[in-house]
């Protein structure tokens, strides 16, 4: 097997003049040397709007977290052209532990956790830009509430606070429609197309809804059975 | 009596034990507070364990030569295979997790499971420092010197603030490693040094406390915070405040009703989560009007605890009829021999030639220093055994003592003493329950009774007989001053 190239920041220019933020040269992928997915071949540049779309378990998590760097590719070359820290990563809400007591500003102020030092308490500005992005979510008027208590929906939208608390030049969200009512549906969908096209955001998102996918992405990724085809929208 | 206000002094003789159980309580459930976050609350039971086997393990090797005398005592002998066999421990359960085999529940029940069974193993390899393994599993807090709650002071607070300043790392490593990944990179550090702070505590804290208080201290303060708050940071600090009321009701509870502080503490730990989750239900301010009733009523308790109790009636309530001072009950499995002064005599018993007879025992000391009272404030005192040399002790249970009392055609009253418990574990102090009546022969009516239980310090005593002779000294001198 050929051993994975990665490189971290290539500043590699692009032949159009757009540098993409990262780039997935016939990378394969998977745990103990088991391949989950093969010749997988993305560039995804800013301001795009990316879906991941694929049955469970097809492996649109190992995909994500090989992109965030969780996971080293089995082969091929992967290329960021932007540091880790400029990743706005947003898990699946039921990934994390109703175990711990923390309110959703709590949450949202874990996003600046890369920029305050140990010794630092924690800056006014740090807590008045979580309040922003809160905002900007809609979701500033539940920021004392338990995280835990707050619905599907709601909590999908702090943890894309949370991510933009980063300060991200890629947002990656792994099912942030599961397990979520048709109204919270629709605001997050609106949420993602307007960080794309408003704050040229890349986004890239999965879903098991091919449909949905469709109709909001300009870029879509499909996986199953170990493939990989990539599709791109008219107009995108 | 042990009051309130007793209790908080500094000169007061445990005020060192209380300091070093406040300063646990209050450290440990930061670490704690972790371990259940992270669903490793069996890790903080077992470690403990570990910890003791490490004690029991180290006396062993003493006895047999390998390790010397140290010349700084037993808990500095046991802190070191306490700590040797905490990180070893935690060592071996990290490298058992990183390869994966098996159930995290399982290894961590099957080493505490060996760990409980090598402490006993061992602890029978060496007879002869059985007490003192024992005396130090048992965590006595009560026994700690100034010099070793300075050392639980400083490392203790250092492991706070390193807690306290690394705060905002060990909470995103615990929630989500994924994003402790992507803004901070590689972790593992915060790992390492969170579990080397919960091994320095467990480690020190097993010898100054014992394996069951800290296991206490760490787990059920957090546990009974976990219900009552939905912040992290009011999570820390409300777990380390129980934590500390935890430690102080326990400990004053102790020195009040003469309890050991271990099973004290923990029982109470228990109590305050039930009383968490029955909280948790209600609105806020129905907490705040609950919490200010119960510092009212424990206020109010504390400021009582100074009234006295009624000292023994004055001789001529009494009078002209005899006062029956009868012989001391001993009630304790143990003889109460008090030791020798003189080193020929004691030679002599060793070797076999001498009975232990001649030695005077508390009972002894006790009565003979109630009779002096008793004459000099104008009692009339007999002894049975002057009217009848076969009386016996009698034992503080009325009807048999008016009864014995009426066989022996003895009349007026009686006075009885029986002793249910005797400890001088350390030179600082002997526990002593002890019950006194004053009954009316004729019709058994108790005229005045009192139940004497705690701990009396002894600190000027320098062997175990003369803290026995000053502790009687004490509880007599308290029954008649009231």
């Amino acid at each position: 097997m050929k051993s994975p190239n990665i490189s971290i920041i290539a500043k590699t220019a692009m032949a159009d003049g757009l540098v993409p933020l990262i780039v997935m040269d016939n990378i394969s992928l998977g745990y103990n040397s088991s391949a989950v997915l093969t010749d997988v071949n993305l560039a995804i540049y800013p301001g795009n709007l990316v879906g991941l779309a694929g049955p469970n378990g097809s492996g649109k998590t190992t995909l994500f977290r090989t992109m965030l760097g969780l996971l080293a590719p089995l082969s091929g070359t992967l290329v960021r052209n932007c540091p880790l820290a400029k990743f706005g990563y947003v898990p699946q809400s039921a990934a994390l532990d109703p175990q711990f007591p923390l309110s959703v500003l709590e949450i949202v102020e874990m996003g600046a956790y890369g920029r305050v030092k140990s010794f630092q308490i924690f800056p006014v500005h740090e807590t008045k830009r979580a309040l922003e992005v809160l905002e900007q979510v809609g979701m500033a008027h539940v920021k004392a509430k338990s995280f835990f208590a707050l619905s599907g929906g709601q909590k999908q939208r702090v943890l894309i606070a949370r991510a933009l608390m980063v300060g991200p030049a890629i947002m990656i969200l792994d099912e942030p429609l599961s397990g979520v009512d048709e109204e919270s549906r629709q605001s997050i969908t609106s949420l993602l197309i307007r960080l794309s096209r408003e704050e040229c955001l890349a986004v890239f998102f999965s879903s098991h809804d091919l449909e949905m996918v469709q109709r909001v992405a300009d870029k879509i990724v499909r996986v199953d059975r170990g493939a990989v085809w990539v599709e791109e929208r008219s107009g995108s | 009596m042990n009051g309130f206000f007793t209790i908080v002094n500094p000169s007061y003789l445990l005020f060192p034990a209380l300091v070093g159980t406040l300063i646990m309580g209050f450290v440990c459930p930061l670490i704690g507070s972790y371990l259940v976050l992270r669903r490793t609350i069996f890790l903080g039971l077992t470690l403990p364990e570990i910890a003791a086997a490490g004690v029991s393990f180290t006396f062993w090797l003493q006895q047999t030569g390998v390790l010397p005398e140290f010349a700084q005592g037993e808990r500095s002998i046991g802190m070191i295979g306490s700590l040797l066999f905490t990180f070893l421990g935690m060592a071996l359960l990290g490298y058992l997790e990183q390869r994966g085999k098996g159930m995290a529940e399982g290894r961590l029940a099957a080493a505490y499971a060996f760990a409980g069974a090598v402490t006993i193993l061992f602890m029978v390899f060496n007879p002869a420092g059985q007490v003192d393994v024992l005396n130090l599993l048992k965590g006595e807090v009560i026994a700690l010197s100034r010099g070793e709650l300075k050392l639980l002071a400083v490392v203790f607070g250092l492991v706070a603030m390193v807690m306290l300043v690394f705060r905002r790392e060990f909470l995103l490593i615990s929630f989500d490693r994924d994003l402790a990944f992507l803004l901070k990179g590689r972790q593992i550090i915060w790992d390492i040094l969170l579990y080397l702070l919960a091994g320095i505590v467990i480690a020190l804290g097993v010898i100054m406390a014992g394996p069951l208080l800290i296991f206490g201290f760490l787990v059920l303060p957090a546990l009974a915070a976990r219900p009552l708050v939905s912040r992290m940071s009011g999570f820390l600090l409300l777990s380390s405040l129980l934590g500390l009321v935890m430690a102080f009701v326990g400990f004053y509870s102790s020195v009040r009703l003469d309890l050991p502080l271990g099973p004290t503490d923990v029982a109470l730990g228990c109590c305050l989560i039930f009383l968490a989750y029955g909280l948790s239900r209600i609105s806020v301010r129905g907490r705040a009007a609950l919490m200010l009733g119960a510092l009212i009523v424990v206020s109010g308790n504390a400021c009582g605890s100074a009234r006295t109790a009624s000292p023994i009636p004055e001789a001529r309530a009494l009078n002209p009829r005899p006062l029956w001072l009868a012989k001391v009950k001993n009630s304790t499995a143990l003889p109460l021999v008090l030791p020798s002064s003189n080193p020929l005599r004691s030679l002599a018993e060793m070797a076999g030639k001498v009975s232990a007879d001649y030695r005077s025992s508390v009972m002894d000391l006790l009565r003979q220093d109630l009779q002096t009272e008793f004459e000099q404030r104008g009692f009339k005192v007999a002894l049975p055994e002057q009217l009848d040399a076969r009386f016996t002790a009698l034992a503080s249970d009325p009807d048999s003592a008016m009864r014995l009392a009426r066989e022996g055609r003895l009349s007026g009253a009686v006075f009885v003493s029986e002793i249910w418990r005797w400890e001088g574990e350390t030179q600082k102090f002997v526990r002593a329950l002890v019950d006194f009546k004053l009954i009316e022969v004729d019709d058994g009516t108790v005229l005045w009774e009192r139940r004497v239980q705690r701990a009396i310090p002894t600190p000027s005593a320098t062997n175990l007989g003369q803290a026995s002779a000053d502790a009687v000294r004490a509880i007599v001198r308290e029954l008649f001053a009231g």
